[in-house]
């Protein structure tokens, strides 16, 4: 097994310790071992300060992580600046976090959730699941691949390698599907549910998302759905326990 | 109990395992997510379409998170394991409403279970710091599998403390059907209000809000032409 692979495969846990001290950071050294393996002999003192930077906070969209972690590592074997490459780590954080958020949780998260649910609400039961799984999985897989890839080839020029690929412009258009396929599951996900309740159950559940929707608009991001959703069956539950 | 019930029960804790710690430490395949959860606890407990049910309106409320940063988030993968095993082999009609509140109950209980982790595993870290400021690889390493066993035993005892309210709500928990059925219907709703309140807030105002007006058109369409059929 090639250090490349070990590392690719590392990524996978690269929030298996996060906390809130160095968040990814020793998730990223973690994954950074088996490229630096190289460097031990020849050169042990930088091998080491490189270990050092490798887990140091760190904090980015962990599918988009081998970026980082590929271009910090090339930095190393380049000789550039310890300083430096602990500068890069820090600068690339928020727009690895920004954009593979805005391209994965915003994107292709609900626009192959919104997908699947639509597609189980018509019929195609436990096959949309698999589905959702080897597309999202193949997606990311190849996103994770390929930022390690080009991390290592470009290292200090890792900035104008992501801005010249496509991820930005996926992530916008991505953004516009995710909406849509939210927009047509969640009809279609009612529809299919509340089809043993006739048209007084469709209205009892319709004036409840609207009171819901109404809610969430007042109270903003801290009305969470969770706690509408506890909140709704407890008041429900409590209504029929008044009336009976 | 059978053994071929604790089989089952032995399925279930490990998969509930395996949600939670996708959810944030490995390896973060949407295995979580509980529509995923939920359909293949439906699968190990004999009634997929409970888990599909199940599964398809705690979605809906999962997807008004987004898993970002530090952010706090409910766990959603054993909550669905924990849901699943209430509605199973029960009409769902009378079922879908108790098992979303177990779910969401869970689910936020694991979210506090979370904050928790991170402080552990900070603190794992802060004494192991001095090896991690000498380059010592095998206090990553330590680091690393300590803070993925924790979590591994933080999902599995969500997991099972799930297992066993679903338990005794089955056994216990008596609903007239008018009960049951209202709690459904007010699952459903909320979870629809989730989803979309969700949806909306991150639209904006731009295109993405009209490309969630048209496929909400495009989605009232197609529900009303299934019903008009089925």
């Amino acid at each position: 097994m090639t250090g490349r692979f070990r590392a690719l495969l590392r990524l996978l846990a690269v929030q298996g310790s996060w906390n809130y001290e160095r968040m990814q950071g020793v998730g990223m050294g973690y994954a950074a071992e088996p490229l630096l393996e190289d460097l031990k002999t020849a050169d042990p003192l930088r091998h080491t300060e490189a270990v050092v930077r490798s887990a140091e906070f760190f904090n980015a969209n962990p599918y988009l992580a081998g970026l980082a972690l590929g271009a910090s590592v090339r930095a190393e074997y380049d000789g550039v600046a310890g300083e430096q490459v602990a500068r890069l780590r820090t600068a690339l954080s928020g727009p690895l976090g920004a954009l593979g958020d805005g391209l994965f949780w915003a994107g292709l998260v609900p626009a192959t959730l919104g997908a699947a649910l639509a597609a189980i609400a018509l019929g195609a039961g436990w096959v949309a699941v698999v589905a959702f799984l080897l597309v999202f999985n193949v997606c990311r897989l190849a996103v994770t691949a390929w930022g390690l890839r080009t991390g290592l080839a470009t290292g200090m020029r890792v900035g104008s390698a992501i801005t010249a690929s496509a991820l930005p412009r996926t992530a916008t258009r991505v953004a516009g599907v995710a909406a849509f396929a939210v927009g047509l599951a969640v009809p279609l996900v009612a529809g299919w549910l509340l089809r043993p309740f006739g048209s007084r159950g469709v209205a009892a559940a319709a004036v409840l998302a609207l009171i819901g929707l109404l809610l969430a608009r007042w109270f903003g991001a801290r009305f969470t759905a969770s706690r509408f959703g506890l909140l709704a069956l407890g008041a429900t539950l409590f209504l029929h326990w008044v009336i009976a | 109990m059978t053994a071929d019930g604790l089989v089952v029960i032995a399925a279930l804790l490990v998969w509930g395992t395996v949600a939670g710690l996708d959810l944030v430490s490995v390896p973060q395949a949407m295995l979580a997510r509980p529509i995923v959860a939920a359909t293949v606890a439906g699968w190990l407990l004999g009634d997929i379409e409970a888990g599909l049910r199940v599964g398809a309106v705690l979605e809906l409320f999962a997807l008004d998170v987004l898993p970002v940063g530090a952010v706090r988030y409910p766990d959603y993968g054993p909550g669905a394991v924990a849901a699943t095993a209430v509605s199973a082999h029960a009409p769902w009609e009378l079922s879908l409403g108790v098992a979303t509140g177990l779910g969401l109950v869970v689910a936020t209980v694991g979210g506090w279970s979370l904050r928790w982790l991170r402080h552990r595993n900070a603190r794992t870290t802060q004494r192991r710091a001095a090896a991690l400021r000498a380059g010592d690889a095998g206090a990553i390493h330590r680091i690393q599998y300590i803070c993925m066993v924790r979590d591994a035993a933080r999902a599995l005892v969500l997991t099972a403390a799930g297992l066993a309210v679903a338990w005794l709500l089955d056994g216990r928990l008596r609903l007239d059907r008018d009960t049951a059925a209202a709690l459904t219907l007010a699952a459903i709703g909320a979870g629809a209000a989730s989803a979309l309140g969700g949806a909306i807030r991150g639209a904006g105002t731009g295109a993405r809000l009209r490309w969630l007006a048209v496929g909400g058109a495009a989605g009232l369409g197609l529900a009303t032409l299934a019903w008009s059929i089925g």
